[in-house]
């Protein structure tokens, strides 16, 4: 049990990080730039929201099979951590995104205007305004694809199947358990998984209250 | 400071002017007002003088958008120091702080402010950049009456004492009315800067005469001069108007006469001689209070707004029905100049 819940911690990690890096710049972006076709970028990037995970996983696994066209790449990651590694970046982008986005979009332009007037080059505005502003947004989008992919099973098993220490993470271990008919052992994995979102969920919902407070915008 | 600035988006604006002291650009919505402190300000494209091609950092002009723009995760005072640096910056923000008389709400944050208070941090934050400009953009638009007084008498004695050229946009006549000079902006241009009264006494064009609530205005013929004014004929009635260059017999023009300065003529007391002359019968149509004073429709010869203040109408007890008669005291006819006839 052990190893999968490290494995699916290690997993969780190197996504929501991941994410952090890609998504911040394109949140940015998608709110602040011009984008040419923006509902048309963003629909792609909200895709797997509605994408059946085991659609996803299809076409990632011919994607990343050794004679598929990203396998012939180099990167021939089916079934390997790695494989599991792009799916959770792509399945949880959607979460990610929008926590970003609504970050940004709560920043006023105008207050980024006026702090150009008052001399602040771009480093000092990220440094003293946008980032202060936006960090409880980022974290909470990053707690929020941690979690996500904590809880991930179709997309995983699709382009990892069930390696031990190498794709088997907590939430196939458990139904690898149910199919054994081991329930007690299932039971107390399970009960790991509800302890687990419990604080997260509390974690991010304290974050936005407290930032509420702080900046004095409406509870929602 | 003289301005010279060319804008062609949003739209297009030729304007010139001077900034000496509190100098408010009055002008309808949508005439570009804002976007001409956005452009002197650097925050749109624009060509001219002064800080032409300069990027909004490097300007030092202090903006002061309607929404005032504090930066909410920050406290009062740490708004007021965001444009400074170095081991003095609290120090100094705290000083502007005190100037604004806000010393007591340093720790508090922008949502823990009034409406008024806010402006005033947002006010000492660009002080506190020791600006060669200061731009507000409809500063009391968002306050209570009592608030407005206040707020504008504070932001006129510090513009002074700093000695700092100001530029206030507004489109509210108080506030304009409380400005060193004031300028109007028309059609894409300034088309009168002068002291507010004689702006407001004396508009350019009817375009401006609407604008500074030169409620009366007439058009008319001139029917031949005398003195140091001419005769015109308005819809069968003669009117006195007083001016220096004297528009030839026969020509069309417009005039006009603020609603506070027309007068009830009493029955019981005899006129001085000026008053002898402009003097129409009417009926009172309308009567409806307007703060502590009356406006009053009424109709004769010609349809006139008058502004009667409380002590006269407790005196003369109006009513609509009422025959009166009002006289156009010649001092307050204004007599439009020849470029004012096309708006």
């Amino acid at each position: 049990m052990t190893e999968a819940f490290l494995l699916s911690f290690k997993l969780a990690a190197l996504t929501s990080l991941t994410l952090l890096v890609l998504g911040v710049p394109l949140a940015y972006a998608l709110v602040f730039k011009r984008v040419p076709a923006r509902a048309l970028v963003e629909a792609v990037f909200l895709m797997p929201l509605t994408l059946p995970p085991t659609v996803l996983g299809y076409y990632l696994l011919i994607l990343l099979a050794p004679e598929g066209f990203l396998g012939r790449l180099g990167l021939d990651w089916a079934f390997r951590f790695e494989g599991i590694w792009l799916a959770s970046v792509i399945f949880s982008l959607p979460f990610a995104l929008t926590a970003y986005r609504e970050a940004f979009q709560a920043v006023e332009p105008e207050v980024l205007e006026v702090s150009r007037t008052l001399g602040l080059g771009t480093f000092r505005r990220w440094r003293r305004v946008i980032l202060p502003w936006i960090w409880p947004g980022l974290l909470s989008g990053t707690l929020l694809a941690f979690a996500h992919t904590l809880g991930e099973f179709g997309v995983v098993l699709m382009v990892g199947g069930n390696l031990p220490g190498e794709t088997r993470v907590a939430s196939i271990y458990i139904f690898d358990l149910v199919q054994a008919l081991e329930f007690q052992q299932a039971a107390r994995a399970a009960l790991v998984f509800v302890a687990l979102s419990f604080v997260m969920v509390l974690a991010v919902r304290t974050l936005e209250v407290r930032w509420r407070s702080i900046t004095g915008s409406s509870a929602r | 400071m003289e301005i010279d600035y060319r804008l062609e988006r949003p739209l297009n604006l030729h304007a010139r002017l001077r900034v000496e002291g509190l100098t408010a650009l009055l002008g309808e919505s949508g005439s570009g007002k804002t976007s001409l402190l956005r452009a002197l300000a650097g925050l749109i494209r624009a060509r001219g003088e002064p800080f032409g091609g300069l990027r909004p950092e490097q300007r030092r002009v202090g903006y002061l958008p309607q929404g005032y723009a504090l930066v909410p995760h920050m406290t009062a005072l740490e708004n007021v120091a965001l444009p400074l640096r170095g081991p003095e910056a609290e120090r100094v923000a705290r000083r502007w702080l005190e100037r604004v008389e806000l010393a007591h709400l340093a720790g508090r944050r922008p949502h823990e402010l009034s409406g008024g208070e806010r402006q005033r941090v947002a006010l000492a934050r660009a002080l506190a950049l020791e600006p060669r400009l200061l731009l507000l953009d409809e500063p009391t638009s968002a306050l209570d009456a009592a608030t407005r007084e206040t707020t504008i008498d504070l932001i006129d004695r510090i513009v002074a004492e700093v000695g700092l050229p100001t530029l206030l946009v507004t489109h509210d006549r108080y506030v304009a009315g409380r400005s060193r000079s004031l300028a109007v902006l028309e059609h894409g241009a300034v088309r009168q800067q002068g002291p507010p009264d004689e702006v407001f006494a004396r508009p350019a064009t009817l375009g401006i005469a609407r604008l500074v609530g030169f409620a009366n205005v007439f058009a008319g013929k001139v029917a031949g001069s005398e003195g140091d004014g001419v005769w015109i004929e308005t819809r069968g009635l003669r009117i006195f108007a007083p001016t220096e260059a004297p528009p030839p017999v026969g020509r069309e023009v417009h005039w006009g006469i603020r609603p506070e300065e027309v007068m009830i003529v009493r029955p019981d007391r005899p006129l001085s001689s000026p008053l002898a002359r402009n003097r129409l019968e009417v009926v009172v149509r309308r009567l409806v209070k307007k703060g502590l004073a009356y406006a009053v429709r009424v109709e004769g010869a010609l349809a006139l707004e008058v502004l009667l203040p409380r002590h006269v109408q407790d005196r003369l007890r109006l009513s609509e029905g009422d025959r009166i008669e009002v006289a156009l005291k010649p001092t307050y006819v204004h007599l439009f100049s020849s470029e004012g006839f096309s708006s």
